[in-house]
């Protein structure tokens, strides 16, 4: 047989799937190797589990390292100009909740369904040991799996039968291994690419499964051109020109507490002025800045929601305080509502928040005790659990987001402000697209990433606020 | 009849219950008489507050000329900056009070109920009303400290035996603090504790509208 191919050119391969602006997150053992092929600067990110995001091995030059900074294989890495610090219960929301676009692990075997055997599951005859291996399975949009092609006892490691426990069903989408890719297609593999000197005889002998030909073999040659690509840029010129897609019906997050902060009143502006209609506005209050006036100027009032509402823009609010505090002073909304234009949600503000992340994490649902007994419990399915009430409660998540931030880097990493962060930060990742109006931004790399409370994955757009730009009209 | 008789004013509602709040303890204040709990913190002790605007730590109000609509509390008034403050996603805002880091919350509330139902969310007649973080502290806090009137305004009772108004938890509060009296619902029932000053176990029963358990050692209003 001919020779097979080293474990960087296997690294090469993998990274040619890389495109700009994805976020990758890569697993241990041939995984981890593809870091070295990344060149510095290049247009991705790489997330590891020990909770570096935008990570480069410190001999691509980029940042300090230490032992403080995590990599796969437990090897220090260095933070990217790009790069962010987040924790456990972040990077495994970034995986379920859908943001990192490629994930790339080494099981021990493959079967051609796409069912993936962990190596330290099939070590481990009889005890399911699945460690990270699940998540990165279950949450990257697409899967490659990096394997040896065969074990030291020359045994297939793609194979027919399907593993009794296995650490993710029917979830790879390519197989890299040291000579050949395929893809799994409807649930049976197709061979696309033969180490070179390999014909597809050579590795359907090696196969432990069926192996549909490909209509046209290629030969291993990876292409690194994508990653010279400049990734997408993020910054919009201002508040119009980036929200041109935002539709009619669609679901818009925007946050608001009772005081005039925390709102992209330029977005808000903005989104008026387009007059889109039938809106559903997912928020904290929903036009209650205007109502308790708090540090409103003589003869101007708050922008806040209920400039969507008062230009007949909003069919329904999701909201935890929707009215105003005292029933004698109504807000807009409150006016519409009685009068049956608007549909009101009414939602506890923790449940809310809770809801949003669950969203962003991809949470399907889950059960808490507050409402428990109340109206807000009635005709949702509830249990007890330890002798104590709870409700199941469903996660949210939106077309469109519309944030409020500080300052933002070119990549979207954003830090915030005081107590506008609150809802801000929790909706960023729970929206399809998110789009942030920030006071400045600045070059890659001046921001803390130890202080990024929002990692750019989560940010789609930004817009600066317009200078001299007042919160009141 | 007890028309006549003068009730504790806000002020001394809010210093009774300031005696409960524990010393180095985290706690939420809710709007109105709850509020003014943070003026009446026993010298030498420490409170920290917390407010579901996404702020722990936080202090008095600002001055007009110092006003940040970046640094608000629940209610959407502006705060000081003040030393130690941290602040935080509305996420663990309410990991804090729903994983029971909050030690007290204090409420206003339209009925109590003897069981300690609450219900402070919505009046009925206007058909529709602000949860906010109520349900949330009801359920996460450590201990609901109610403070409030005795009765409302055409001195109807709002301590009752049922909530008419829909709830906002059951069987959460744990201590009633009133302009004439402090409770403490039980399973059993309503146990009154103490009385304000001048007034009678039968006439606090009279604006009452739960059968009160008198405790054996009841006294007047401690202060």
């Amino acid at each position: 047989m001919p020779p097979r191919l080293d474990e960087l050119t296997m690294a090469r391969r993998a990274a040619s799937e890389l495109q700009p602006g994805q976020v990758v997150a890569l697993g241990s053992g041939l995984p981890a190797r593809v870091a070295e092929i990344v060149p510095s600067g290049a247009p991705v990110q790489l997330l590891s589990d020990g909770g570096a995001l935008g990570y480069k091995l410190p001999d691509n030059g980029e940042g300090a390292s230490g032992p403080s900074l995590c990599g796969p294989n437990g090897v220090s890495v260095a933070l990217g100009k790009d790069g962010s610090v987040v924790g456990t219960a972040d990077w495994a929301a970034m995986l379920r909740g859908g943001h990192v676009d490629i994930a790339i692990v080494q099981p021990a075997r493959v079967s051609a369904a796409g069912d993936l055997l962990g190596w330290t599951t099939a070590a481990t005859p009889g005890l399911f040991a699945p460690g990270r291996t699940v998540d990165l399975a279950a949450g990257g949009r697409k899967l490659i799996a990096m394997l040896p092609h065969t074990s030291s006892d020359n045994s297939p490691n793609i194979v027919t039968e399907s593993f009794p426990v296995a650490d993710g069903r029917g979830c790879v989408d390519i197989i890299i291994t040291d000579i050949a890719v395929m893809r799994v297609e409807d649930g049976a593999l197709v061979l696309a690419e033969v180490a070179p000197g390999w014909s597809y005889d050579d590795v359907v002998s090696l196969t432990g499964a069926p192996l549909a030909p490909p209509g046209d073999l290629k030969e291993i040659a990876p292409s690194l051109e994508s990653l010279n690509i400049e990734r997408p840029g993020k910054v919009f010129p201002d508040g119009p020109s980036a929200i041109t897609d935002l539709h009619d019906g669609a679901t818009v997050m925007i946050d608001g507490f009772g005081g005039p902060g925390g709102m992209a009143h330029h977005l808000l502006v903005s989104l008026r002025d387009r007059g889109t209609r039938g809106l559903t506005i997912i928020s904290n209050t929903i036009g209650i800045a205007r109502i308790v006036n708090f540090g409103t100027p003589a003869g101007k009032l708050a922008i806040d929601h209920s400039i969507l509402v008062e230009n007949g823009q909003v069919a329904k609010a999701i909201a935890t305080y929707p009215v105003s505090p005292s029933a004698s002073r109504p807000s807009t909304f409150e006016l519409a509502y009685r009068r049956g234009e608007v549909e009101l949600e009414l939602v506890p503000q923790g449940t809310l928040a809770e809801r949003l992340r669950a969203g962003g994490a991809g949470i399907y649902a889950f059960y808490t005790p507050t409402g428990a007994g109340t109206l807000i419990g009635e005709g949702k399915e509830s249990r007890v659990i330890d002798g104590k009430d709870y409700i199941l409660e469903q996660a949210l998540t939106a077309d469109f987001c519309l944030i409020r931030g500080h300052k933002a880097d070119t990549l979207g990493n954003i830090v915030y402000k005081g107590t506008s962060r609150n809802f801000n930060a929790v909706m960023a990742p729970s929206a399809r697209v998110t789009i942030v109006e920030v006071d400045e931004v600045v070059g890659a790399g001046e921001l803390d990433p130890e202080l990024i409370v929002t990692p750019g994955m989560y940010v789609d757009r930004l817009v600066v606020r317009p200078e001299g730009f007042s919160p009141y009209e | 009849m007890v028309e006549e008789k003068e009730r504790l004013p806000r002020e001394v509602v809010a210093m009774r219950v300031a005696k409960e709040l524990p010393d180095g303890g985290f706690v939420n204040l809710g709007i109105g008489i709850p509020t003014l709990v943070s003026n009446f913190i026993p010298d030498g002790s420490v409170v920290f507050y917390h407010s579901e605007s996404g702020v722990l730590n936080c202090g008095p109000l600002a001055e007009e000329d110092e006003q940040d609509i970046d640094l608000i509390n629940a209610g959407g008034q502006f705060l000081q900056m003040v030393p130690g403050m941290a602040f935080f996603s509305t996420v663990d805002g309410f990991a804090m009070i729903r994983g029971g880091h909050v030690d007290v919350t204090v409420l206003g509330a339209h009925q109590v109920s003897a069981t300690g139902d609450l219900a402070n969310w919505m009046l009925p007649e206007r058909g529709v009303g602000n949860i906010g973080g109520a349900m949330d502290l009801a359920a996460g806090a450590k201990q609901v400290i109610v403070a409030m009137e005795h009765t409302d305004r055409s001195d109807g009772p709002k301590v009752v035996e049922e909530c008419s108004y829909p709830i906002t938890g059951k069987g959460c509060v744990s201590l009633i603090v009133t302009d004439l009296a402090v409770m403490q619902p039980t399973p059993e029932g309503l146990v009154l504790k103490e009385v304000a000053p001048g007034w009678t176990v039968e006439e606090v029963q009279g604006l009452t509208g739960a059968k009160l358990i008198i405790s054996p050692d009841i006294k007047e209003y401690e202060l």
